[in-house]
């Protein structure tokens, strides 16, 4: 390995008057190796260019996640990236994480993001659905979610975080699943009740960008899925998101195609879909209205066939954690 | 190398975004691509099917990936929600052999072939920028867009999650759009955005967020120089095209940029006229930014 001369371009943000933050960027040279981490080159920095420079650190390990950043673009954790990696033409942009407030440098004020967490109660409770067995395989979901470290690397990136500061968001609901999944909660319909409304597990926009900055691989989306998927079973379905998601069976069924033209209609009900006849028109002047005579797709009875044979015997599909072993 | 392949171009594109159809049809004429239609085909389900019924949507992805099978063409779509849905299953099915056993089971006893895990999933835009020969493709831009700064909006479904795509379709050798502009004669245009979300995933649930989505990745790249924007996606057209004057009046911003699917741009860039192209249908008027390069 070779060693380079790196250049830091980072933003270093100082408390102003009445909580606003001034920005502007700094840049430092490092000479590292490409495989030294960006923590380390950090430390550098702090320790014999500007002692000013503020950061959050502690494991060193990518278990604390404490210092999870922006790097290059994405939230990443310091301690676990490599310069090398995501460096561009020798430069490297560091910022501090976003959707949060920022108060010094690259700290940031975790205490929004932890409030969302103890919103969705992150313990087990005692209560009618509480198994009294848990059998060797309880533990194939509740294993996806359980290695999150609370670095919020996924609210960070989230984009309807981003616009909807209320938005619950991928770590407390990848959090909540853990407990909806785990066999001696008590209180999972209850749960599931709560997360459908407003804000909750039926406003991700699916962008997967949670899964992919995600240093322990919890996969947020996936999680929010499957909570979808039994919120929907419990009967939780009074609203647009998960009206909407059940009119693709139904039209799967009937026709083998989406229909459109009324999927508003399904989606909204009558009168929000009236409030919406703005955009209906507004399409329809460039002539994007949706045929209102569906159109069946060749062998439309196979998928009537195989919905019909699922729906006797189910088949369990979805992914399990790999079996937690002591190393 | 002959390319044939099973043509998907997802729902959206058969009707209210069906000029990235006709687009995408003309450009491959052009190139030399054969689109075979995929009369069996339903839907893909996107993430809702997943979400409603899970094993339901790995038997109609089974029996869409099915199809092409038999025609014994790899499969290409126009839609990056079809095309995230059906590598995920793909992608699952290949590497799950006692998942794929159990799918087929069920496909089977309900008169369908069962899917041997044996094709790609591809989009359009890798087969232009990745699998036709760049001279061929460079000798038919015979109107080049002369500088014309084009902002590449990819959104999310063509890239994440990054296990289930071939990795270069993130990293520096990817850039798909950003190849094609310059092939095109354009230039494209950094900007924060081009991979976050459009909202059309929350477009009924909820709306203010999509407006507010579209107005920042629009704004950004407007900010950054762009003339004009171009996607991969036919839902991400009809959000960040079709809803963006509905997204101006609700953030109280002018935005004003066109928008149009990749296909459409590199057919006017290849000559092919707009009636066949489409371009009427579009709801922010590209007119200008394309006069400013000749291509009135």
């Amino acid at each position: 390995m070779t060693v380079q001369t790196y250049t830091f371009r980072i933003q270093r943000n100082m408390p102003g008057q009445v909580g606003a933050v001034q920005s502007h960027w700094q840049d430092y040279q490092v000479e590292a190796e490409p495989n030294t981490t960006i923590l380390t080159l950090l430390e550098t920095i702090k320790g014999g260019q500007d002692g000013s420079l503020t950061f959050r650190q502690s494991c060193r390990s990518a278990i604390c996640g404490s210092c999870a950043i922006t790097i290059s673009g994405r939230t990443r954790l310091a301690c676990k990236t490599h310069v090398g990696a995501v460096a561009k033409d020798g430069l490297v942009e560091i910022a501090p994480q976003k959707n949060q407030p920022i108060l010094k440098d690259l700290a940031i004020d975790i205490r929004p993001f932890f409030a969302k967490v103890h919103a969705i109660k992150p313990y087990l409770q005692d209560g009618p659905e509480s198994a009294g067995k848990v059998t060797s395989t309880a533990y194939d979901q509740v294993n996806h979610v359980t290695q999150c470290i609370m670095c919020a690397c996924c609210y960070s990136e989230c984009t309807m975080t981003e616009v909807n500061p209320r938005y619950t968001g991928p770590a407390a609901l990848a959090k909540a699943f853990r407990f909806v999944s785990d066999p001696r909660e008590g209180r999972k319909t209850e749960r599931l009740q709560e997360l459908s409304k407003q804000d909750g597990m039926w406003s991700c926009a699916r962008c997967t960008l949670c899964v992919d900055v995600c240093p322990k691989e919890v996969a947020p989306m996936e999680a929010i899925i499957k909570l979808r998927t039994r919120g929907m079973g419990k009967g939780f379905t009074d609203a647009a998101g998960p009206r909407h998601a059940l009119a693709f069976h139904e039209d799967i069924n009937q026709t083998g195609q989406l229909n459109e033209f009324t999927l508003m209609m399904r989606t909204l009900g009558i009168f929000g879909a009236l409030k919406e006849t703005g955009m209906a028109l507004h399409l329809a002047k460039k002539g994007k209205i949706p045929s209102p005579f569906p159109h069946y797709v060749d062998g439309v009875e196979e998928l009537r066939r195989i919905y019909q044979s699922l729906e006797r015997t189910p088949v369990d599909v979805e992914t399990k954690a790999k079996e937690a072993v002591p190393e | 190398m002959t390319l044939e392949f099973a043509y998907y171009p997802g729902c959206a594109a058969k009707q209210i975004q069906r000029e990235a159809d006709q687009a995408a049809r003309a450009v491959c004429q052009e190139l030399g691509i054969t689109l075979k239609n995929m009369p069996r085909a339903s839907c893909c389900g996107a993430v809702s099917l997943r979400e409603t019924k899970p094993a339901f949507a790995m038997a109609v992805a089974a029996r869409i990936l099915s199809e092409a099978e038999a025609m014994g063409k790899d499969l290409v779509t126009i839609c990056n929600t079809c095309l995230q849905t059906l590598t995920h299953a793909n992608y699952r099915l290949s590497n799950e052999p006692e998942l794929r056993d159990k799918i087929n089971a069920v496909l089977t006893e309900s008169g369908v072939r069962p899917y041997e895990g044996s094709i790609k999933v591809r989009h359009l835009l890798w087969v232009v920028t990745d699998l036709v020969d760049p001279r061929i493709l460079s000798s038919r831009i015979t109107k080049p867009l002369k500088g014309l700064r084009i902002a590449g909006f990819y959104g999310c479904h063509s890239l994440r999650p990054e296990e289930i795509f071939n990795h270069t379709t993130q990293q520096a050798e990817g850039r798909h759009l950003e190849r094609l502009i310059r092939l095109m004669g354009g230039v494209p245009v950094e900007y924060v955005g081009q991979d976050r979300c459009c909202g059309f995933h929350v477009m009924l649930s909820d709306k203010h967020e999509m407006h507010a989505m579209v107005a920042k990745n629009c704004l950004s790249a407007k900010d950054a120089g762009a003339q004009i924007m171009i996607t991969p996606c036919t839902l991400c057209d009809m959000i960040m095209g079709s809803v963006q004057q509905i997204a101006e009046k609700s953030v109280q911003r002018t935005i004003n940029l066109p928008e149009m699917n990749f296909a459409q741009l590199l057919g006017l860039s290849m000559g092919i006229s707009k009636d066949q192209l489409g371009i009427s249908r579009l709801h922010v008027d590209p007119t200008a930014a394309l006069a400013s390069v000749g291509l009135a």
